[in-house]
C-alpha cells in the first residue's frame, strides 16, 4: 500500500510548497527491526526540537539543546495555560507568528522565535516526552488513549500534517535539527508499527 | 502590497518578507512601535493584529493576510485614551518610555482575554516585554488599575 | 545689567537679550558683570546669551539643556524654571536647545573628589568648588554622574525668577503700577485691578529694558510644583500614546537609511571585505567603507530593514585590535596586576596599621570578580545626519553634544560653528550615550550623499558587540575580626583605567594621574574600621571601557559591602547592628536605621530556605541602604521583597525619585543575576537580549522606598539605587543558603526562578 500526500495544499495557502513525504509501510518487519526503528524514533522524540514542547502536564515549554545553554523552562515566564496556546496569558503566536509564505526562509534569524504556517502551541498533555525514558515514551505512543487514538498510519499522517513537526527538521537560525529526516522518521514509525510497536525492556 | 493600519489603508512597495515593524516605521512613518531587538526578545514592537498582540518584528508583512493592524497611535478612541493608557499615566509608569508602547499594547490585548487578572496572571502575560529602566512594579500596579477601569466602564 | 552684589557669590549670571520678536533669559557666555556692548548691535541676542527661557509672541519656551535618557531630566528642568516663572510647563514649548559652552555641567566631576562625600568640611567644599570649575574650562556640556539636579537647581530657578521679575517690570512700565504691586499667575502678570497680561504679550517690551536680576528665590515651603507628591512628568502622556519622538523616530523628506558592520575588535582595522552579495539586495543604494570611529562597512538603503539585511550579507576580514582576544586572557591580566607595586594606582584610604594587624592571628581572605557589562538601553545607537557644503546637522540622543560637535567638525574638515547637534530624547542610556562612535560613522556615511539626510542605526547585534562596556575587575580582600567585631579590612581592586581612556576618546586629551573609578564606592564609605585600607591597581589598558550607571560604585559597592558582610558573619555580629556600629556618618546611620525599621529587620535568618541581606553604599553623595528577602525554592532563588532607603538632601519630584531608586535597583539586580559580556576573538559573545536577559517582570519583587532629606544640599538619584542591590541580594542568598557568591553574574553559581 502506498499513500502519497502533499500536505501543503490541504491546510494552507496554495502558494506554500512543502517536501512530499511518502507513507509506505514495509510488507513486514521483525521485532528486532521494530526495536531498531524505535531507538531512532526515540532519538527524534527526545531531541530538543521535539521534546521542548512535549512537556506533559507542565504548561511551560522548555529551552534545552546545543543553542540554549543550560536546560531550563522557556524564558520570560512563558506559560501556555490549559489552552496549550497561551490564550490565558500571552499567546504563543504573539512571538511565534504564522508564516505562510516563503517558508524555506522563515527562520533565518538566530535566536528569533521560530514560526511555521500554523499556530504555535504545546503538544497535548498526554504526549509527555520531556526528560522521559525510551520505554516511557514508547508506552505512550502505542497507547491509543495517550496518542490521540491513532494507529500507525495515522501517526505517520499526523507527522505529515503537523507543520510544527516539519519545522523540527528545518528549524533554521543555527538550531540543531531533529536527527535523521522527516521521511526517515516516518519510515521508522511504519517499520515500528508493522513490527507490532515493540518497546524496549526497561 | 496593501495593508490597513489604524483604520487607514496604505499601499507599500516592499518585499513580502519585510517585518511589519519596519514597514510601519520606515515606510509609513508610524513610529510608536519601536525596534529593540528584532528577535522577539523585548516586545517594544508590539502591535495588535485583529485585536491580538503581535511582535511586529516577527510578522512578515506578506503574512498579514488582510489582518487589520492597530499601533499605539490607534489605541485611544475619539472619546479619550484607552484605560490602559490612563492607568499608565496615573501610575507614572514610564521612565525612558521606549518599551512602553509595547507594554501598553500587550496589556491591552491581555486584558481583553483576561479581564480580572491576578498578580500571577500579569507575571505570565507581561514578562516577555523587557524594560531596561525597571518600571515593572508600576506596570504591575497599572495593569491592575486598568483592569478595574475596564470593569467599571 | 545685574548689580554685582549678591550675584558675585554665584558662579553664573543671569541676564537677558533681545531676540527676534521677544526676549531670552539665561547665562552670559562671557561672565562679565558689565553691560555687553555687543548687545546694542545685535538683532538676535542669542549670540551673546545662552538662554534658559525665551518669551516671544508665539509662546514661552523653556530650555532644558541636560539630556533626558529616561531619568526625567527634561521634566525636572522645566519645573525648576516654571516654579519661579509661574507657568504650567505643559503650556510651554520645551527644547534642549543647541549645545553651547555656557551649558557646562559644574557638578559632573565632583564625584571624583579626593575627599569622601560624607566629609562636609571647609577643605572638602573648597576642593569640590575647584572641581566645579574644571568642567567650565573644558566646556563639559554633559549629562551624567547624577548631576543634573545639583547643577541646575539654582541656575534654572534664577533664570525663571529673573524672567518673571523682568516681565513684571515691563508690565509696570506699561500699566503705571509699581512692580511690587504686580503678581504673576500661570503665564500672566496680574495687576491690582485683576487685569491679566500674558507674558507673550510683554515679550517685546521686556526685551527693551534691563533685566531685573536682584531676585530672591522662593522659599521651598511656598513651592507649587517642586517637592509635591502629585508632581507628574511632563513627558508621561506622550510616552503612553506613541507621540514621544526619540532620535530614532525622526523622519525627513527624502531621508535614506543606513547601518553598519564594524570591527568587533574595537580599534582594529578593516583588512578587506566582500560586499558582492549585498550590492544586489533589495533597496540597497550604496556600500561605503567607513574609517571614522571604528572601521567597518556601511550600507545605505531605502529603509533600515534592507540596510540590516545587506549588512548581514557582507563578509569582512578584521584586523586584531590592541588588546587580548579572550576573557580568560583579560582576567589573567587583571589578576596579575593585583598587589603589584608596578601597577599601584592610588590608595585614598589607609587607616590604622593594616600590615601589622594582618601579620598575626587568623586572617580571612577572599577573591572577587565582576564581568564586563553592556549598557544595552532599549533604543540602539542611532543618529540622523545631513551634510551639505555649508553645514552639518545631527539629530541624536546623546549625553555629550559638544564633543560630538567638535569631533564631527574635525572629521569632516568643517568649522565647529557650522556643525549643529539637535539633542533628542533617549530610549535609555545608562552611560551608553556618553560615547559617539556611531555618530562619527553616521557623519562619514552621510557625507557620501551630500544634501540627503541619512538615518543611521546600529542593529541590536551591532550595538551589543560594539559597546564600550563597564570595566571588568577583580578584588582581593583580607580581613580580621577581634572580640566579635570587624577589626581589619583590606581590599585591593585591579581594573584597567576607565576615565582616562574615555576622556581621551572624546577629546584627544589624556587625563594624567590616578583613575579614581577603580575604587570609587570602596574607599569612600562612611565606616570607621580600626585597620582600614583600600588600594587601586591599574591593569593594562585592554577592551576600551566606559561609564556604566553608577560607574566605579557599580562594582565597588558589591566588593566593599559583601566582604564587610563576610567579616561581620565571621565576627558573629548582626549584619545591621555591626554596620550601624561601624558607621561614622550620622545621615548614613539614619538611612540604615530607617531601612531596618522599614523592613522589620530582626536578623538575617527568616526560617528554612529564607533569608534577608542588607547592603549600604554612599555614592554620588547619596547614602543608600537596601534590604532584600529571598527564598531558596526548588526552582531556584526567588526575590520576595526589597526595601530601599536613601537620603537625597531634598526631594524635588517624589514619584520620579522613587522610580529612579527602584529602577536603579532593578537594573543592578538584572546584571547581578544573569548578565555579562564574555570576550572571544576580541568581541563579546553576547549579541542580543536572549544572551543578556536582565530581569523580567515576574522576577521583580515588591519594592518599598523611603526617601530622607537629612543631607545638606541636593543630590541626583539616577545612580545611587544601583550599588547596594547586588550585595544586598548576595548577602540574602548567603543568609538563606549559606552559599557566599563572590562573582557576578550570580547565576554562574546558583539558579534563579
Amino acid at each position: 500500500m502506498t499513500t502519497r500526500l502533499i500536505v501543503a495544499s490541504l491546510t494552507i495557502a496554495a502558494s506554500v510548497v512543502f517536501a512530499e513525504v511518502e507513507i509506505s509501510p514495509p510488507e513486514s518487519a521483525t521485532q528486532a527491526e521494530g526495536l531498531d526503528a524505535w531507538s531512532r524514533i526515540f532519538d527524534v522524540a527526545s531531541h530538543p526540537r521535539c521534546a521542548n514542547c512535549h512537556t506533559g502536564p507542565s504548561d511551560r515549554p522548555m529551552w534545552s539543546g546545543p543553542t540554549y545553554g543550560t536546560t531550563r523552562p522557556h524564558g520570560m515566564n512563558i506559560q501556555a495555560g490549559d489552552s496549550r496556546m497561551g490564550v490565558e496569558y500571552l499567546q504563543c503566536s504573539t512571538c511565534h507568528t504564522t508564516k505562510d509564505t516563503d517558508w524555506d526562509n522563515a527562520n533565518l534569524m538566530p535566536h528569533a522565535a521560530p514560526r511555521v504556517a500554523m499556530g504555535w502551541a504545546l503538544a497535548p498533555v498526554e504526549a509527555d516526552w520531556f526528560g522521559k525514558t525510551s520505554d516511557e515514551i514508547c508506552a505512550q505512543l502505542r497507547d491509543p488513549d495517550l496518542n490521540g487514538g491513532r494507529d500507525m498510519l495515522e501517526i505517520a499522517e499526523h507527522l505529515n500534517h503537523d507543520l510544527i513537526l516539519h519545522w523540527a527538521w528545518n528549524p533554521g537560525g543555527g538550531r540543531e535539527p531533529a536527527p535523521y529526516s522527516l521521511q526517515e522518521h516516518v519510515d521508522d514509525i511504519l517499520i515500528w508499527g508493522v513490527a507490532g510497536m515493540p518497546c524496549p525492556e526497561s | 502590497m496593501r495593508l490597513t493600519v489604524n483604520g487607514t489603508e496604505h499601499e507599500v512597495d516592499v518585499t513580502s518578507d519585510m517585518p511589519l515593524l519596519w514597514v510601519l516605521r520606515d515606510e509609513l512613518n508610524i513610529t510608536g512601535p519601536k525596534y529593540g531587538c528584532g528577535i522577539a526578545q523585548c516586545g517594544a514592537c508590539t502591535v495588535h493584529v485583529d485585536g491580538f498582540a503581535v511582535r511586529s518584528c516577527q510578522l512578515a508583512v506578506g503574512d498579514l493576510a488582510g489582518g487589520h493592524v492597530t499601533t499605539i497611535e490607534g489605541l485611544a478612541s475619539p472619546e479619550g485614551l484607552h484605560a490602559v493608557q490612563e492607568a499608565w499615566i496615573e501610575h507614572q509608569v514610564a521612565q525612558c518610555g521606549y518599551c512602553q508602547s509595547g507594554q501598553i499594547m500587550q496589556a491591552a490585548s491581555f486584558l481583553e482575554t483576561n479581564p480580572e487578572p491576578t498578580d500571577e496572571d500579569i507575571d505570565a502575560a507581561m514578562s516577555a516585554n523587557l524594560c531596561r529602566c525597571g518600571t515593572y512594579p508600576r506596570i504591575r500596579a497599572a495593569v491592575h488599575a486598568a483592569a478595574k477601569k475596564l470593569q467599571e466602564a | 545689567m545685574a548689580s554685582v552684589g549678591k550675584i558675585a557669590r554665584r558662579t553664573f549670571l543671569i541676564g537677558s537679550a533681545a531676540i527676534a520678536g521677544g526676549v531670552a533669559f539665561g547665562t552670559y557666555m562671557v561672565k562679565r558683570p558689565i553691560p555687553n556692548p555687543l548687545l546694542d548691535d545685535l538683532a538676535d541676542g542669542e549670540a551673546a546669551i545662552t538662554p534658559f527661557v525665551k518669551i516671544a509672541a508665539e509662546g514661552v519656551t523653556l530650555i532644558t539643556p541636560r539630556a533626558d535618557k529616561g531619568q526625567g531630566a527634561y521634566s525636572i528642568q522645566a519645573y525648576l524654571i516654571a516654579e519661579e516663572l509661574d507657568i504650567d510647563p505643559k503650556d510651554t514649548i520645551r527644547t534642549p536647545g543647541l549645545p553651547g559652552p555656557a551649558y557646562y555641567n559644574a557638578a559632573v566631576m565632583t564625584e571624583g573628589s579626593p575627599l569622601p562625600a560624607y566629609d562636609e568640611s571647609a577643605t572638602a567644599e573648597t576642593i569640590r568648588s575647584v572641581l566645579r570649575v574644571i568642567p567650565k574650562l573644558f566646556a563639559l556640556q554633559m549629562t551624567g554622574g547624577s548631576s543634573t539636579v545639583p547643577d541646575m537647581y539654582d541656575k534654572l530657578r534664577h533664570a525663571g525668577a529673573v524672567a518673571r521679575e523682568t516681565l513684571k517690570e515691563a508690565a509696570a512700565i506699561r500699566t503705571g503700577f509699581a512692580r511690587a504691586q504686580l503678581t504673576t499667575e500661570n503665564g500672566h502678570v496680574v495687576t491690582p485691578d485683576g487685569d491679566k497680561i500674558a507674558y507673550t504679550d510683554l515679550a517685546v517690551e521686556a526685551a527693551e529694558i534691563d533685566p531685573i536680576t536682584d531676585v530672591e528665590l522662593r522659599d521651598p515651603k511656598d513651592w507649587r510644583y517642586l517637592g509635591k507628591p502629585g508632581l507628574t512628568r511632563i513627558d508621561m502622556e506622550p510616552k503612553c500614546t506613541g507621540a514621544e519622538k526619540y532620535g530614532i523616530d525622526l523622519n525627513f523628506d527624502g531621508m535614506l537609511f543606513a547601518s553598519i558592520c564594524a570591527n568587533p575588535g574595537i580599534g582594529g582595522a578593516l583588512e578587506s571585505f566582500d560586499a558582492s552579495a549585498a550590492e544586489s539586495m533589495p533597496g540597497v543604494q550604496s556600500i561605503i567603507e567607513v574609517k571614522a570611529g571604528n572601521a567597518g562597512v556601511a550600507v545605505i538603503a531605502s529603509n533600515t530593514w534592507y540596510a540590516f539585511q545587506a549588512v548581514n550579507a557582507i563578509e569582512c576580514e578584521w584586523g586584531a585590535p590592541a588588546y587580548p582576544a579572550t576573557s580568560a586572557e583579560i582576567f589573567a591580566n587583571l589578576e596579575a596586576a593585583v598587589n603589584k607595586e608596578d601597577n599601584f594606582d592610588h590608595r585614598q584610604r589607609d587607616e590604622g596599621d593594616v600590615d601589622a594587624a594582618l601579620a598575626e592571628g587568623e586572617v580571612f581572605e577572599a577573591q572577587y570578580r565582576i564581568p564586563f557589562l553592556a549598557h544595552a538601553p532599549m533604543e540602539p545607537m542611532n543618529a540622523i545626519v545631513k551634510v551639505t557644503d555649508e553645514k552639518v546637522e545631527i539629530w541624536t540622543g546623546t549625553q555629550i553634544p559638544l564633543f560630538i560637535k567638535n569631533r564631527v567638525a574635525q572629521n569632516l574638515g568643517i568649522e565647529a560653528e557650522n556643525v549643529f547637534v539637535y539633542v533628542q530624547p533617549m530610549g535609555g542610556s545608562f552611560g551608553h550615550k556618553l560615547e559617539m562612535t556611531h555618530v562619527e560613522q553616521a557623519a562619514e556615511v552621510a557625507a557620501s550623499v551630500k544634501g540627503t539626510p541619512v538615518k543611521f542605526t546600529w542593529s541590536r547585534e551591532e550595538d551589543m558587540t560594539h559597546d564600550y562596556p563597564r570595566p571588568a575587575s577583580v578584588m582581593h580582600a583580607r580581613g580580621k575580626i577581634k572580640d566579635g567585631k570587624v577589626d581589619t579590612f583590606d581590599v585591593s581592586v585591579s581594573q584597567s583605567a576607565m576615565a582616562p581612556g574615555w576622556f581621551g576618546r572624546l577629546t584627544g586629551i589624556g587625563i594624567p594621574g590616578p583613575d579614581a573609578t577603580i575604587t570609587t564606592g570602596s574607599w569612600d564609605q562612611p565606616f570607621a574600621i580600626p585597620n582600614y585600607r583600600v588600594t587601586g591597581y591599574r591593569a593594562p589598558d585592554m577592551v576600551p571601557v566606559s561609564s556604566w550607571r553608577s560607574v566605579g560604585a557599580s562594582g565597588n559597592g558589591f566588593y566593599h559591602d559583601t566582604f564587610l558582610d563576610e567579616l561581620i558573619h565571621k565576627a558573629g555580629a548582626d549584619p545591621m547592628e555591626e554596620r550601624l556600629r561601624l558607621c561614622l556618618h550620622e545621615q548614613s546611620r539614619k538611612v540604615l536605621e530607617e531601612v531596618a525599621e522599614l523592613s522589620g529587620w530582626d536578623g538575617p535568618s527568616m526560617g528554612e530556605d529564607k533569608g534577608r541581606g542588607v547592603a549600604f553604599c554612599l555614592s554620588f553623595g547619596v547614602p543608600t541602604a537596601q534590604v532584600i528577602e529571598v527564598t531558596n525554592t526548588d526552582r531556584g532563588i526567588r526575590i520576595d521583597k526589597a526595601f530601599i532607603v536613601a537620603d537625597v538632601g531634598r526631594v524635588l519630584d517624589p514619584m520620579n525619585a522613587e522610580a529612579q531608586l527602584t529602577g536603579g535597583m532593578i537594573y543592578a539586580l538584572s546584571h547581578a543575576i544573569n548578565s555579562e559580556l564574555t570576550y572571544e576573538n576580541y568581541g563579546p559573545v553576547q549579541n542580543n537580549y536572549h544572551a543578556y536577559e536582565g530581569l523580567r517582570l515576574y522576577q521583580t519583587p515588591q519594592i518599598e522606598v523611603r526617601i530622607l532629606e537629612n543631607m545638606s544640599g541636593i543630590r541626583g538619584v539616577g545612580e545611587p539605587g544601583v550599588p547596594p542591590a547586588a550585595p544586598a541580594l548576595g548577602n540574602a542568598i548567603f543568609a538563606a543558603t549559606g552559599q557566599r557568591i563572590r562573582e557576578m553574574p550570580f547565576n554562574k553559581h546558583i539558579d534563579f526562578i
